[in-house]
């Protein structure tokens, strides 16, 4: 909250930063007599900034913001097939859903890290770290695994009312990036990931 | 408690600004020719027939409509509506009461200010136009309903022609905000 109001120019705290003199100097502006008080504009001008803000707020839903495009892998894929699908679309995390297109897993880079030994922070520097202390490749173990081996289980999954503000909750309870909006059924609608949400926020984060 | 109470009557905020010398000036002008207007037709034209259109309540229409044009008290539909209703209810409220003239300026002014509260007419020199249909003397009495259209609402209306007609000619004036 803190670090937002030193955005002072997207962020007025109504009561903190208009002061009556501001009113004045406005009034003085607009020629012509104003039927109104200094303090009564104020207080206008307080409850219409509160209503503004509940507006701008207002639960945004995942349908409105998932991606619809997504790539998902099947339990069977060969984890090799799974990491080039990633690296080709540059995501870190996908999918996993099975013949009827029902969620069943999510894997990700942290999912290949922890399978390939990668201890606490698992990160690509960890990585590179353990590469160069290892003969051979570190992602041997995982040559022959399939993305059921492999994969986060059950998935984290939203319904596409869900609000946009219980999933940025969720992902930072659960440590995760990524989460598949699927129906009742469980079957895939599309995924909220973090940047997806920044996306949808484009600097209309008002709530201080 | 009390304290709390009296503290209400302390204020918490500050006069609005003072207007411009041009601003006071077309205040002074618009004025000037609205009430002549009014005044002209009222000594020069309608003198000898008996009739009249001058009521003091006018000059407190002045005050709005060529001195504090953006305030919603000033709109037409606040001036003619508030103007009107009031003088039915002054005209109402003598009828039912005289002699009790006390009584019936109360109420010929507080039930003014709640039906144009309700009508969205509120207009402060409607007070003045049910009052002076109790206190007017003969002159007023003797008109009946008639006060309410002849000299109210005929004034009210010059009042306003020359308000759309003036106040459009200053550069950075406009009348009116709204109409209904």
């Amino acid at each position: 909250m803190s670090d937002a109001r030193d955005n002072a120019d997207i962020c007025l705290d109504p009561d903190l930063d208009l002061k009556e003199e501001d009113i004045l100097e406005a009034m003085r502006a607009i020629p012509g007599y104003l039927d109104i008080t200094p303090g009564d504009f104020k207080e206008i001008y307080r409850l219409a900034f509160q209503h503004a803000l509940k507006r701008l707020n207002r639960d945004v839903r995942a349908a409105e913001i998932m991606t619809k495009d997504v790539v998902t892998v099947n339990p069977d894929t060969p984890v090799a097939e799974v990491a080039l699908a990633m690296g080709r679309r540059g995501i870190s995390g996908l999918p996993v859903a099975d013949a009827e297109n029902k969620v069943v897993g999510m894997i990700s880079e942290k999912d290949f890290l922890s399978r390939m030994d990668v201890k606490e922070p698992q990160n690509f520097m960890s990585l590179v770290a353990n590469c160069l202390k290892t003969k051979g490749c570190v992602a041997l173990p995982i040559k022959t695994a399939l993305a059921k081996d492999m994969m986060s289980s059950p998935a984290i999954t939203v319904l596409p009312e869900t609000p946009v503000r219980t999933i940025a909750a969720l992902m930072t309870a659960r440590g995760i990036n990524r989460v598949a909006v699927t129906d009742p059924e469980g079957r895939l609608l599309g995924l909220v990931s973090r940047g997806d949400i920044v996306k949808a926020t484009r600097g209309r984060e008002l709530s201080c | 408690m009390l304290g709390n109470y009296f503290r209400k009557m302390t204020g918490t905020t500050q006069s609005p600004p003072r207007v411009s010398l041009a601003e006071i000036l077309w205040s002074w002008l618009g004025a000037f020719l609205g009430v002549a207007a009014v005044a002209y037709i009222n000594y020069g034209l309608l003198d000898q027939t008996g009739l009249f259109l001058l009521v003091g309540s006018l000059g407190a229409s002045a005050v709005l409509i060529y001195g504090a044009i953006k305030s919603p008290l000033a709109q037409p539909r606040n001036l003619l509506g508030g103007h009107v209703i009031s003088a039915l209810i002054g005209v109402t409220a003598f009828k039912m009461l005289d002699p009790h003239l006390w009584l019936a300026a109360a109420l010929a002014v507080s039930t003014s200010i709640a039906v144009m509260h309700a009508t969205k007419t509120l207009h402060p020199p409607g007070g003045a136009t049910a009052l002076i249909a109790v206190i007017g003397g003969p002159s007023i009495q003797k008109l009946g309903y008639l006060y309410a259209v002849i000299p109210v609402g005929a004034g009210a209306l010059i009042m306003l022609v020359v308000a759309l007609l003036f106040n459009n000619l200053a550069p950075r004036r406009r009348y009116p905000e709204f109409w209904w």
